[in-house]
């Protein structure tokens, strides 16, 4: 046998055996040092007793997660059927730059909401314009809600967009003909189709925000604590046993709610079809009904919803980059290319911020995207209940406390694992970040492509295993062109996971110079203006979005073939 | 804990920093300085190697005013055959920490940027296990250093700069509260506070107000001040961003606040004023302190004795702009039209914090986060 042949045959069962070492080393090995903190049954106990901790802080966290998930959900909705079903002049780029707020460090999000939404904010410039006036909308439950919709609500409009574009149009036709009207062609054709993504959205928002740490304090207060905040305490004060019980507590909670999702997912998983998604509608409808006309009215309302949702935060981000006491003014644009050219070695310069980021960016994709696809593939395949279970394991690296992986790390991997005869064997630096991101990012690219992945034919891999293609062969040229949508959502989730992290960055960027740019955004904020740290996080706006734009066409090359 | 959060530089003083370098790159020779004595230059002469000096990163990498590039030049002038390294862990001491506490060596030499809080963590944790050593006694200009600003009854920990926790006020919409009592009352939702388990100037406050109510009394006065309205956000960036940005006329925030804003262009300088309730404020001093594996030993105490050197003393207002932490500093003419020292400076020592600071942190966080 050939050996391109023989490699072919185990590809995937290779790849499995690399992705479980890489999660085995890099999560795994840290979370266990540091959730072996973790006190016996005795200190569960102690938790559930203490009604502080479970009324006021696991209450209130899942309660602002719940509401937060339902206002993503429904502000993410009508973007993607928006960008799925309608065709305008830039809406490919409209739909790539959708996952731009979820790359924004905390901090950025605080300045522009601040900026816009706060007593003197842009907001209450434009009302008062029109003779209105608000206030101040910040510091109360709402403003977080609506912070943790503005990062989450781009999650469920891609992965939803991502599954309305591989519909299979001729169903809906079906029934139709069949006299189906067009709600109920919606609701028992369509609709189970989208629901995964749809859910799966839900579920994705429901973790992020459980663990939501800085914005709960930053832009609510201190009342609207959540779990990771009494963690972060806790760790602070080195109280490690303590933190490990709540953040075991924690992930156990987002385990147990993937993988009830996924045992949900396999009883739908069911339909047979192609990707053909049904033809797009204009703005500016040929014959104009009443119901066209509405649905019409009903966009440019939406529009305007998130023109001041996202935009607004954004755009203020930038004025206040251009911004000094007396007016417009560039000096902090100064200060970064004067930083790039004079600083010393051990200050952060803007240029290499960017390169790494870049560089740690496409090294993840690259990373992440076959980690991903192969567990989507494999969990395909196991669909009885222990398959779901690993899957749920699988999707781990987004279920655990975000400071808790950070210490693990540094007690892990930084300080180095202790081995038989070569001694201590430390991980650090570029190669270490880049597995990193891809720990992190890789559960994106299972949960884009994975409910995309369930509803294939069968009968279409079948054919091609009997024709003599290896399952890999099958995977690649039969499976993923049908899921393309989903591959290239996945790719660019990986690629913003890798832009947007830090907490992992920080410390295996210790001692080195692979910062990137949210940890220099992060470290010129030593100040008492904004400026240089709103100019770098503008930097990381602009380098991002056209990463992303050029992510979305090269897949998109692949994906309209 | 945020370091950043602790201590800030300056915003416009890239004028300030091109001078400097100007300056160095004037001065490339190897004559000491008039102010060090010759008895010093043989040893300095001698002492060689590198030093790792350890620091939270706005000490050398704030967007403006920080003092790790002047310092390390300097150092390297008067020792011309020694190299500084600057190393800045993301989690500053406690990164050591966790190493000793995990039984590894430590290979810096000194670590720049203790507080009293670290000291006690540092000895609850560690027990016999010695991370630093006490050195204050071997050096020859500790004698320099003022007596109320010692925080470390070890002599580990050398202080070389402090700061006050004052409020900062808009002139322009509020009076000066003045007193504890009026914070509480009308004043409480006017007031932007840290959250003290996450921001140094929280923490200070709250220490300040068990100070003033003592541990039977805080509780209480803090269940006024939330009553009464007022905002713990998290850490000091986001307080201070919703104070420049008018949410709220006061913040909690460091009595030095005015260095920075006069140095900002077209600032008025009304929206920066100094509150000390009851005339006082929670002194906040800064210490640094030589790690017991250090490797270059003789080194570090020559650096330790550099920091407090009264040139050395004299430019770190300007650069880190803090209070200098001994007797014989020359800040300069604008610290001392800028910065306000309030007339009864409080503070706790390690002793009356040691076994009680995390109780009454826990008991304010859970009586807040209600």
């Amino acid at each position: 046998m050939q050996p391109g042949r023989w490699l072919e045959r185990r590809a995937l069962a290779l790849l499995a055996v690399a992705t479980s070492a890489v999660l085995a080393v890099l999560f795994y090995y840290p979370v266990a040092i540091v959730f072996a903190d973790a006190g016996g049954v005795a200190s569960f106990v102690d938790v559930f007793a203490d009604e502080f901790l479970v009324r006021e802080i696991l209450g209130f966290t899942a309660y602002q997660a719940a509401l937060s998930t339902l206002a993503s959900v429904a502000l993410g909705l009508p973007g993607a059927y928006v960008l799925s079903r309608y065709e305008f002049p830039g809406r490919r780029t409209v739909r790539s730059l959708t996952i731009l707020p979820f790359v924004m460090p905390s901090i950025l999000v605080v300045i522009g909401f601040v900026a816009f939404f706060g007593e003197q904010g842009l907001l209450n410039d434009l009302l008062g314009l029109a003779g209105l006036e608000v206030g101040s909308l910040l510091y109360n439950l709402p403003a977080i809600i609506v912070a943790h919709a503005f990062y989450n609500a781009p999650l469920v409009a891609r992965v939803t967009n991502a599954a309305w574009e591989s519909v299979d149009a001729r169903e809906v036709e079906t029934a139709r003909s069949l006299g189906a009207g067009r709600f109920r062609a919606f609701v028992d054709v369509l609709a189970p189709q989208l629901l995964p993504a749809v859910l799966t959205g839900a579920l994705l928002t429901f973790i992020f925000t459980f663990m939501s740490f800085p914005i709960v304090l930053e832009l609510g207060g201190f009342e609207y604590a959540t779990v990771e905040v009494w963690i972060y305490g806790l760790v602070r004060d080195l109280d490690y046993a303590e933190a490990a019980t709540l953040a075991v507590l924690e992930t156990g909670l987002s385990l147990a709610l993937t993988y009830a999702y996924l045992r949900y997912e396999a009883r739908q998983a069911s339909a047979s079809r192609a990707a053909r998604p049904p033809a797009r509608k204009r703005f500016l409808p040929d014959d104009v009904t009443t119901g066209a006309a509405l649905e019409r009215v009903g966009v440019g309302a939406y529009g305007l919803v998130v023109a001041v949702v996202f935009g607004g935060p954004i755009v203020s981000t930038v004025v206040e980059s251009v911004t000094g006491p007396s007016g417009f003014t560039l000096r902090y644009y100064a200060f970064l290319v004067e930083r790039q050219a004079t600083g010393a070695a051990f200050q952060t310069k803007p240029g290499v911020a960017v390169w790494n980021s870049l560089a740690f960016g496409v090294g993840t994709l690259l990373v992440a995207l076959p980690m991903g696809v192969v567990v989507a593939a494999l969990a395909d395949r196991a669909r009885s209940r222990w398959g779901r279970a690993v899957e749920a394991l699988a999707m781990a690296p987004f279920a655990v406390s975000g400071l808790m992986v950070g210490l693990g790390m540094l007690r892990g991997l930084v300080f180095g694992v202790p081995l038989p005869v070569v001694g201590r064997v430390r991980v650090g630096g570029a190669l270490a970040i880049v597995a990193a991101h891809a720990v992190a990012a890789y559960p994106f690219v299972v949960r884009s492509v994975g409910p995309m992945l369930g509803t294939v034919d069968r009968r279409t891999v079948e054919s091609a295993r009997a024709l003599g293609a290896t399952r890999f062969r099958a995977l690649l040229d039969v499976e993923l062109p049908l899921v393309a949508a989903g591959v290239v959502a996945g790719a660019a989730f990986a690629f913003a996971i890798s832009i947007g992290e830090f907490d992992s960055t920080v410390i295996l960027a210790t001692g080195s110079t692979s910062y990137t740019m949210p940890v220099a955004v992060e470290r010129y904020l030593g100040n008492r203006t904004l400026g240089p740290a709103t100019a770098m996080g503008t930097v990381l706006l602009v380098v991002t979005a056209v990463s992303f734009v050029v992510v979305d066409r090269l897949g998109g090359r692949w994906e309209y073939g | 804990m945020r370091r950043r959060t602790f201590l800030t530089a300056g915003s416009t003083a890239l004028a300030g920093l091109a001078g400097c370098i100007g300056a160095g790159g004037s001065d490339g020779t190897e004559t000491t300085t008039s102010t060090t004595s010759t008895a010093n230059t043989t040893a300095q002469a001698e002492l060689s190697g590198t030093l790792n000096v350890a620091t939270y990163s706005s000490f050398v990498d704030a967007p403006s005013s920080s003092p790790g590039k002047w310092v390390k030049r300097q150092f390297e002038k008067e020792y011309p055959k020694a190299t500084l390294q600057w190393q800045t862990p993301d989690n500053e001491v406690t990164h050591f920490l966790q190493r000793k506490a995990q039984g590894l060596d430590v290979t810096t030499d000194v670590y720049v940027g203790l507080n009293v809080d670290h000291l006690i963590t540092i000895d609850e944790k560690l027990g016999d296990r010695k991370l630093f050593v006490p050195m204050a006694d071997s050096l020859s200009n500790y004698g320099h250093v003022k007596d109320d600003l010692t925080f470390d009854p070890d002599g580990r920990a050398i202080p070389y700069d402090t700061g006050y926790i004052s409020l900062v006020y808009d002139g322009t919409t509020v009076d000066d509260p003045g007193t504890f009592d009026a914070l509480a009352g009308e004043y409480a939702d006017d007031l932007i506070v840290e959250n003290a388990q996450q921001a140094a100037t929280g923490r200070a406050f709250l220490l300040w107000t068990v100070h003033e109510y003592g541990p039977d009394g805080y509780l209480d006065y803090w269940q006024r001040m939330t009553d009464n309205g007022v905002k713990v956000l998290g850490s000091w960036d986001a307080a201070y961003t919703a104070y420049s940005n008018g949410e709220r006329p006061i913040v909690v925030s460091y009595s030095t606040d005015r260095v920075y804003a006069h140095r900002e262009e077209g600032v008025n300088m009304d929206k920066h004023r100094i509150g000390f309730p009851n005339g006082q404020g929670y002194a906040n001093p800064e210490g640094m302190a030589k790690f017991a594996d250090a490797k270059n030993p003789k080194l570090a105490d020559a650096f330790l004795d550099f920091m407090l050197s009264k040139k050395v003393q004299s430019k770190i207002p300007t650069l880190n702009v803090q209070f200098p932490a001994t007797d014989w500093a020359e800040p300069g003419e604008e610290f001392r039209k800028y910065a306000k020292e309030p007339d009864q400076p409080v503070t706790y020592s390690y002793d009356d914090l040691k076994g009680n600071v995390e109780e009454w942190v826990e008991q304010w966080a859970r009586q807040v986060a209600r």
